[in-house]
């Protein structure tokens, strides 16, 4: 079977710097793929490149076999990938509902007639929409219930706004969830919750999972596949166990041994 | 208080006085009476200034990390100083002006005269009149200081009790209409002599002001909250306080009479237009500099949708191209056009954002005015003399030419406005909107199509302002293009923004405030572009989320008190995730 989500040899460049040089990689249907790699590596450039914030320079990405190069970043999100981003970006003086309920625009249809006139159709939808918005809010326990949802995104702690992006893109019933460092910034305590959150994100909701992570805790207990990047190429391919002893994967990171 | 702040507020507010002398403003009002003979308008701008002075200059500052405090009788003292530093400022320029001749001083600043003279001297001679401009000066300001140290409560009932006497002196063509519409009698509010408040008449304002702003503090909120309660569980209620407002709403043109009632149609007409500004800065965050465009097209369409005809040198002509439709059909189509070319203008400007966008809108709606005046176009639009002729919207033989009947024909557009926006802001559409303005790029990464809704928001904002165009040519019944020059867009923009972004009521609020006064104190019509100037920079200041903010709109502008308080808000929030009695699900709201 061909795979969900395939980059074939895609190239960015920013100015002389290449931030991502040739990189080959793929997604299957049902996987948790952790993205690793020093800073710099090319891991946030290669989610840009995906959505279609940046257009690569070289190379093609195929979803379920078809290019999506050249896609606008709601197109992609409309096909199924959604994503969070690094330094979280909510809509801040929305409240915490309003925010999930904007990751259903893509899964909905109202034009401006059925919304100044109210028609049932309408009503139905936002009906719907909400309810889907409470679902995706409550798939993180209490964390976003009850009297949360109805405060400012900007009121929340730090954790809780990395757990409503999460919500929000999972709100927009993508195939491909992309997380950017889903745990920075949490406490321990706080990550290892959310590792268990990741896995359930495959095994309850049925989702693909594409992560950036740095803590190695997280990335060995969700991970059906590791993928290791330094200088936009990919430097190791496997199960946790075998990149964790790839010597061109303990050498980006360490730095290679001092002779003598 | 350090000697040369104090000295340094008078000075600022000596200024002021001189500046509002020099462009004529004191002269104008010198010849209101507010209250009796005595409170003229000009003595009351006098009088105001020291006042603030001494109320700003002891404000409270930090020091070396504390607030600085003194006792009552030393600010009294402070406040005296700054207020008799304003007034001697204006005592200098009087006596030099004495000394000098009013004549040569003439020569630079053509507003000084001998009355302004006279005027500033209290009718004595200059020497005298200089006395007691630093004197009385120095008096309020040391009132202006006292007024500080009073309690808070106090000072809103005092302060609330004084402005409502002077802003009903100063309505005195408009109220005593009102009065006697109703049916009442006004001799003992108004005189008949002077034109303003009698004095017994102002006590009487005075003390009902005073004592509904202390009855408000005390019961405001439990009568706003069962209100509320009240609306919220009978849906009955609703209605029927629905109803009523309509009626009042009604009977506003036979209780202002025709004068009035025809400035407030002006003021509906600029509502709309703010409305429509509303949808294009305040939902969707796009600034428009150039949103006369579509009211001068609503305009001009519907003149030439309803057979009007051009003005020529030789009589009128008919128009290159026009229909004669019935108003009421033609306003669909005007509509549906200017939303066409709301699509047609945002096209070209979509990937320019804030000043980018401001500037090239501003030339695109200077390039709608130029149009319509230009030479090109005169077979169509009749060029700088317009076209005349347009229909009156009559139905049945009501026609809506005159003022009292206009305003029902602007009152439905308004309301039909306003549900349009409301309907629109609380739905999938006004979510989109929101999302665009807070981040374009996360909106585009969460499946929000930026060019799609901002297109949309371009073509919503174009039909509620090809409404108030509408509305417009037939209110005047002829077109001319000084009628939509750049002024109209900067208008429309304040109001909006002296409401409160976002905000419908802003918006009405901001259209009465802006549109509504200074229609109504026609004698100060050559002050208004200094008076909007005035009335902006103070609301950026005092108040910059507008009148009547929109929630959201308001706590953007908090962005810094936030981000002091980020890690204080993020423990308090982990403390209560932490707190283990609070039980799953029940949250506390």
């Amino acid at each position: 079977m061909a795979p969900l989500l395939q980059i074939v040899g895609v190239q960015k460049h920013f100015g002389g710097l290449s931030a991502l040089a040739g990189l080959d990689m793929h997604i299957d249907e049902g996987e948790i793929v952790s993205v690793i790699g020093p800073n710099g590596a090319g891991k946030s450039t290669l989610f840009n490149v995906i959505t279609g914030l940046y257009a690569p320079d070289g190379g093609d990405i195929l979803f379920r076999g078809e290019s999506i190069v050249g896609l606008r970043p709601h197109q992609v999100a409309k096909l199924g990938i959604a994503r969070t981003f690094q330094n979280v970006h909510l809509f801040p003086n929305m409240t915490v509902i309003e925010n999930a309920m904007v990751g259903q625009h893509c899964r909905s249809s109202s034009g401006v007639f059925g919304s100044v006139l109210r028609l049932p159709s309408t009503r139905r939808e936002e009906e719907q929409i909400r309810a889907r918005a409470v679902q995706a809010l409550d798939f993180f326990g209490s964390r976003l219930a009850g009297y949360r949802q109805e405060q400012t995104a900007f009121s929340l702690s730090y954790a809780n706004r990395r757990r409503l992006e999460m919500a929000r893109a999972m709100a927009t019933d993508p195939t491909i969830l992309m997380l950017d460092e889903p745990t920075a910034g949490m406490n321990p305590r706080e990550t290892l919750e959310l590792r268990d959150h990741i896995v359930r994100m495959r095994d309850e909701i049925g989702l693909t999972v594409l992560v950036i992570e740095h803590d190695m805790r997280v990335v060995k207990g969700v991970s059906t596949r590791v993928v290791a990047l330094d200088y936009g190429q990919k430097i190791g391919e496997g199960t946790y166990e075998e990149v964790a002893h790839n010597e061109r994967v303990i050498e980006a990171y360490l730095g290679t041994k001092a002779v003598g | 208080m350090p000697f040369n702040r104090l000295v340094r507020t008078g000075l600022v507010g000596g200024i002021g006085v001189l500046f509002v002398a020099l462009v004529g403003l004191m002269a104008k009002v010198a010849d209101i009476n507010l209250i009796g003979t005595q409170v003229t308008g000009a003595y009351t701008l006098l009088a105001l200034v020291p006042f603030t002075v001494g109320y700003v200059a002891v404000r409270p500052r930090v020091v070396a990390g504390q607030i600085e405090s003194f006792s009552t009788a030393r600010s009294v003292r402070s406040g005296a100083v700054a207020g008799a530093t304003a007034g001697a400022l204006i005592a200098i320029a009087v006596l030099f002006t004495d000394r000098y001749g009013v004549d040569r001083v003439r020569e630079v600043f053509i507003q000084v005269d001998p009355d302004l003279i006279e005027l500033l001297s209290f009718g004595q001679s200059a020497t005298v009149g200089a006395v007691i401009l630093i004197v009385g000066g120095g008096a309020l300001g040391a009132a202006g200081a006292g007024f500080r140290s009073l309690n808070p409560s106090q000072r809103r009932n005092l302060g609330m009790a004084v402005s409502v006497t002077l802003l009903m002196g100063l309505l005195q063509r408009i109220i005593p209409i009102m009065l006697v519409q109703l049916g009442l009698e006004t001799d003992w509010l108004y005189s008949k002599v002077t034109g303003g408040l009698t004095w017994i008449g102002a006590a009487i304002v005075f003390a009902a002001t005073w004592g509904a702003s202390w009855f408000w503090a005390r019961r405001g909120r439990t009568a706003k909250e069962t209100i509320r309660t009240m609306t919220r569980e009978q849906p009955g209620t609703r209605l029927v306080a629905g109803v009523a407002l309509l009626a009042l709403l009604a009977a506003v043109p036979w209780l202002v009479g025709s004068v009035i009632s025809d400035v407030l149609g002006t003021v509906m007409v600029f509502m709309l237009l703010g409305l429509g500004l509303n949808i294009v800065v305040g939902y969707a965050g796009l600034l428009d500099l150039g949103y006369v465009a579509f009211f001068g097209f609503g305009a001009y369409a519907t003149a030439l949708l309803t057979g009007a005809t051009l003005n020529t040198t030789t009589g009128s002509a008919a128009p290159a191209l026009s229909l004669d439709l019935n108003f009421y059909i033609a306003i669909p189509i005007v509509v549906l056009l200017a939303a066409g070319v709301g699509v047609l203008i945002g096209g070209p400007v979509l990937r320019l954002r804030g000043d980018y966008l401001a500037i090239v809108t501003l030339g695109l709606g200077e390039i709608a005015s130029i149009l319509l005046a230009s030479n090109w176009l005169t077979p169509l639009v009749g060029g700088p003399q317009g076209m005349r002729n347009v229909t009156d919207a009559s139905i049945a033989g009501f026609s809506f030419r005159d003022p009292q009947h206009f305003f029902y024909l602007a009152l439905a557009f308004v309301l039909m406005a306003v549900f349009l926006s409301w309907r629109l802001a609380n739905s999938r559409i006004g979510r989109a909107w929101n999302a665009m303005r807070e981040d374009e790029q996360v909106a585009d990464a969460m499946g929000i199509s930026t060019t799609r809704f901002k297109l949309l928001a371009f073509a919503m904002g174009g039909a509620v302002g090809s409404l108030g165009g509408a509305l417009l040519a037939v209110k005047i019944g002829s077109l001319a293009p000084s009628s939509f020059e750049i002024i109209v867009s900067i208008t429309a923009l304040a109001v909006v923004i002296l409401g409160g972004m976002g905000s419908i009521p802003g918006v009405v609020v901001g259209g009465l405030v802006l549109i509504g006064l200074p229609g109504l104190l026609r004698e100060f019509e050559e002050f208004r572009l200094l008076i909007y100037g005035g009335a902006l920079v103070s609301i950026m200041v005092l108040r910059p989320q507008g009148l009547v903010p929109n929630i959201r709109r308001s706590r953007e502008l908090h962005e810094e008190d936030r981000s002091q308080d980020k890690w204080a808000g993020d423990l308090s929030a982990d403390e209560q995730v932490a707190a283990p009695l609070t039980p799953l699900g029940e949250g506390s709201g």
